[in-house]
């Protein structure tokens, strides 16, 4: 039996990286967006850039700790080497984690600030100086970011489909596959944090926003998933036997009911149900609560569902088996 | 005065094994593969059934590609290629991340859990740099591996793949495998 070179960790790590990308995104679009000379979304693109840096600093640290020589991790960074993407993603990753980390900072209230600086002790001086207001620069630093957060979003799917071994992935359809993954994951989980948040109830025209933000973004992964399986499908024989992991093989409930299903389809039908009224009649939208938690956690978990098929069958998709011996 | 260019490859006339596995155990001997890990095999591709039964065996190993993926793949550059094609890792520099692992399209590569980093066949470098052959060469006793070099014409590998004919397993892949099946 072939084994799994990549497990559970990298699963994670990929889902929380393209988590992170979709969060910034979503976030600095909220950011931009204005009614009438106003900020539109201010509390969605505070929400998205206090959140956005964790999950790709976990999935980094997972990442890390999925090495054979963890503590060799510094050799990502004493090398650069353009033909692989595991390297270009290192930089990439930590440069778009730092970023996200001082938009988080922009976006601090001042109270935070305030709060967070009063626990560093007196005599760092040089961390001291450090606490200063940047949030007249948010916009720039948004501007900055986002080619990064859609080249992490991205880089999560080169990494696999750069590997011509494996014809599961050996397409120019990863890539945008996972990235509007990461988008439409971002999104959800900012719907998610923000009616989860009691104290501050989310409030109609937010919930709208992000519902429309993710319908526009799984729409766009369901009709690549779609190519995806066409073109799979027409393809030589080697693709067409490793998409049969997922038409037939051992793949194929949890990509089909799980995956597509509960995971694209059933959320998109939710937030179709919500908005169309709104759209198609010109009535108001309301903004169902307890839809829009379903609907956003089933996102969440098909993101992390199309990582852990991807990864898995990816894996067993070969030109080659091995012989008696393994 | 130029060093003479120089280029290592296996040529396996796979209708002489009788699946001994004296290859293997030679090569688990020489480089103290772990229990477990193999850095050469034997595929056996049975057809038909009990008693109209033909098995071929086939002895594979890493096929130190033209161009290897697994050293394309590296990200700190550890998986190199030397100038005569023998692919290497340098395990000082393996972070263990088993990228190279998927990369291989022969599953030829292999995790060694002591030291954390990734094994593979070294086409016994440090006997060729003496002047030997690999353990798995000298040790056939149905003379299936000739090892040898390809930019030399007096070779007796040179001589098989000018005169016989021959295929390499899963060309599509664009690594330009070096292991020579003869027909």
């Amino acid at each position: 039996m072939h084994e799994f070179n990549w497990g559970l960790l990298i699963v994670v790590y990929l889902f929380l990286g393209g988590l992170s990308a979709g969060l910034f995104f979503a976030a600095g679009l909220a950011n931009y967006l204005e009614v009438a000379g106003q900020p539109a979304y201010p509390r969605i693109a505070r929400m998205g850039a206090l959140l956005a840096p964790w999950p790709v600093a976990i999935g980094s640290g997972l990442l890390i700790l999925d090495l054979g020589n963890w503590y060799r991790f510094y050799k990502l960074f004493t090398h650069f080497r353009w033909e692989s993407p595991m390297s270009i993603g290192s930089y990439l990753l930590t440069i778009f984690t730092g970023i996200a980390f001082v938009y988080a900072f922009a976006w601090l209230p001042e109270d935070w600030r305030q709060k967070l600086f009063s626990k560093v002790p007196a005599t760092w001086k040089q961390v001291h100086r450090l606490n200063v207001d940047i949030s007249a620069h948010r916009k720039t630093i948004a501007m900055i970011g986002f080619p990064f957060s859609i080249g992490v979003g991205i880089y999560t799917g080169v990494l696999l489909g750069a590997v011509s071994a494996r014809p599961f992935w050996n397409t120019n359809l990863v890539a945008q596959m996972f990235l509007f993954s990461a988008l439409s994951s971002g999104a959800a989980a900012l719907l998610l944090a923000m009616v989860l948040d009691k104290r501050n109830p989310i409030e109609t025209h937010e919930t709208k926003f992000l519902i429309t933000l993710d319908i526009v973004f799984i729409s766009l992964e369901f009709f690549i998933i779609l190519p995806y399986l066409i073109h799979g499908s027409l393809s030589v024989l080697a693709v067409k036997q490793a998409l049969w992991l997922i038409l037939g093989g051992p793949y194929t409930v949890v990509f089909w009911v799980f995956f597509m299903g509960l995971g694209l389809l059933v959320p998109l039908g939710i937030e179709v149900y919500e908005l169309a009224p709104s759209l198609l009649k010109g009535r108001a939208f309301h903004g169902n609560r307890r839809l829009a938690l379903v609907a956003s956690s089933l996102v969440l978990f098909g993101g992390f569902l199309l990582r852990y098929i991807f990864v898995y069958a990816g894996q067993l998709s070969s030109f080659h088996k091995m012989g008696g011996l393994r | 005065m130029a060093m003479k260019k120089r280029r290592y490859a296996l040529v396996i006339d796979s209708r002489k094994c009788i699946n001994c596995k004296a290859c293997v155990v030679a090569c688990k001997a020489e480089n103290e593969v772990p229990i477990g890990n193999f850095r050469n095999w034997i595929n056996e591709d049975r057809q038909g059934e009990y008693p109209k039964l033909r098995i071929d065996f086939e002895p594979e190993q890493c096929h130190h590609c033209e161009h290897p993926s697994c050293a394309r793949v590296c990200p700190t550059g550890a998986t190199w290629q030397r100038k005569d094609g023998i692919v290497l890792v340098n395990y000082d520099e393996c972070i263990g991340c088993r990228y190279c692992m998927i990369a291989c399209p022969y599953d030829a590569r292999y995790f060694h859990e002591e030291s954390g980093t990734v094994h593979k066949c070294t086409l016994c470098n440090h006997r060729v740099d003496k002047g030997d052959v690999p353990a798995c060469v000298a040790t056939c006793p149905s003379k299936v591996r000739v090892f040898g070099d390809l930019e030399d014409p007096a070779s007796r590998i040179h001589e098989l793949l000018a005169t016989r004919r021959y295929r390499v397993k899963e060309p599509q892949t664009g690594n330009g495998p070096q292991l020579y099946y003869l027909l």
